[in-house]
């Protein structure tokens, strides 16, 4: 869809037309959920932050002029929301002490159940990661590699040149991959034999 | 720790053979490269998380549940009149719970049907009260008294009855502004007569105060008398008869008595044939 199409989509929306709503909701629900949920590590707070952000984007539709991508101008319009409720979830620990539920959402199914248990431990150590290094960066790392958001909405959605994008997000992972390497080798007993069991690739 | 490397290849959008290619070469990069690729492999295999179906519906049934800002103003003006029907009430008073403009708008148009009369001044309702049409005209003598016209009317005869007993309204103030200047010369006589400096000045002042009030006495006694010689004159002169115009051939001719007068002034025709 480009840029006319979603300015005309919008545009119905605009106008009432619950067909359009129906399609824009259609097109970019699951991305926004994802993308909640990324940011609350919890489904019931996704759901509410991805209808929160819904209702913004209603609410507000008539201050879609074209000029940005349409995911864009969405991240744009619902990164305040975002942020606070990430705050409000690494003060409810829910970042730092990662559940086993919180993570199974987003587990792809195996049929080795010992690869399945060593990605279930090594996804909560991303998040407790993740929970570690500034908002700034953490924010632009689960746009890019857990939403698969480009580096020009991105741009966009954050106001932020091409390089500073990339930069920051280089930062991310690197911050992200030395903490996760500090945290494996302090606890390396535990994820050593994880791993021996499941004979997979550490 | 790296050496920067692997971060200016990935910002230049470099091919990962060259960076994998420094990260043999350089220790440091190494071991980031390591990391990295760790913290690669855990992102990869993560899969979006599937949003409930649940979720979905509600979220396209949003347009029964709020409105925008801009159908929030329609219905603004809609709730005035009082011609909201209560599934539009319900819509506007959820949007208004989550906009603060709205709700602010809101609030503010509420405010302005409860603002109460203000009370007029008290000479609004007497003026009023006048621009009524009359119902009949009045026609007596008092009425015309009290009409404008028999108001100037009055003052005019007021004023001729002062002028013919001989009393002049312009000597009284004539005469206050004299008595002001004395007065004031007086004091600043008195206030500056402290030094002796002050003294002479203070003389020098009041003698040309004096002579300015003596000259304004003068003056206005002066104009007085030729006002009132004025006024007398006025009174008493009386119209001669016109006399009466010479007709067209009269004109130029001289009467009896010029020509008497003339023929006196004039020597005989024979004296002036003698002479040459």
């Amino acid at each position: 869809m480009n840029g006319t199409e979603e300015k005309a989509l919008v545009e119905r929306c605009r106008r009432g037309e619950d067909e359009a709503w129906r399609e824009l909701v259609d097109r970019f629900g699951q991305r926004i959920y994802s993308v909640a949920y990324h940011f609350t590590l919890k489904r019931e707070d996704a759901e509410e932050l991805a209808q929160e952000i819904f209702l913004k984007i209603f609410e507000n539709l008539h201050r879609y002029d074209g000029g940005f991508p349409l995911v864009a101008w969405i991240v744009s319009l619902s990164r305040n929301l975002c942020i606070d409720r990430y705050r409000r979830s690494k003060r409810e620990k829910s970042f730092r002490f990662v559940s086993d539920d919180a993570v199974a959402p987003l587990l792809t199914s195996h049929d080795d159940p010992a690869a399945e248990t060593l990605q279930k431990e090594r996804t909560k150590l991303l998040f407790s990661a993740l929970a570690e290094i500034p908002e700034d960066l953490a924010e632009i790392l689960v746009l890019r590699d857990l939403d698969g958001i480009s580096y020009e909405e991105i741009g966009k959605a954050l106001a932020l040149p091409d390089g500073t994008v990339k930069s920051r997000l280089f930062r991310a992972r690197a911050e992200v991959a030395r903490r996760i390497r500090e945290r494996r080798e302090s606890s390396g007993g535990t994820f050593a034999t994880i791993a021996a069991v499941a004979g997979a690739f550490v | 720790m790296s050496c920067g490397e692997l971060e200016r290849l990935f910002l230049a959008g470099a091919p990962e053979q060259m960076s994998r290619a420094h990260r043999q070469e350089c220790v440091s990069c190494a071991s980031l490269g390591s990391d990295l690729e760790s913290a690669e492999r855990i992102l990869s295999g993560l899969r979006p998380p599937a949003a409930p179906k649940g979720l979905i519906a509600v979220l396209k049934g949003i347009p029964s549940r709020t409105v925008n800002c801009e159908a929030a103003d329609l219905l603004a003006a809609a709730e005035v009149e009082g011609e909201l029907s209560p599934p539009d009430q319900e819509r506007l008073a959820f949007h208004r719970s989550r906009c603060e403009a709205c709700a602010e708008a809101a609030g503010i148009l509420r405010t302005s049907r409860e603002l109460a009369s203000p009370a007029p001044a008290p000479w609004v309702m007497g003026r009023l009260a006048a621009t009524r049409p009359e119902k009949k005209k009045r026609s007596s003598f008092w009425s015309l008294v009290a009409s404008p016209k028999g108001a100037i009317a009055l003052a005019y005869a007021a004023a001729v009855v002062v002028m013919f007993s001989g009393f002049n309204p312009a000597d009284l103030a004539r005469k206050a502004g004299v008595a002001r200047l004395e007065e004031t010369a007086k004091t600043s006589a008195e206030s500056a007569g402290r030094t002796l400096g002050d003294r002479i000045g203070a003389f020098e002042e009041e003698a040309v105060r004096r002579l300015a009030v003596w000259k304004g006495v003068a003056t206005g006694y002066g104009r007085a008398a030729i006002t009132r010689a004025i006024q007398l004159v006025m009174k008493t002169e009386t119209q001669p008869p016109p006399r009466p115009g010479k007709s067209g051939e009269e004109k130029g001719m001289l009467n009896k008595d010029e020509i008497q007068d003339v023929a006196r002034l004039t020597p005989p025709q024979e004296e002036l044939k003698d002479n040459g």
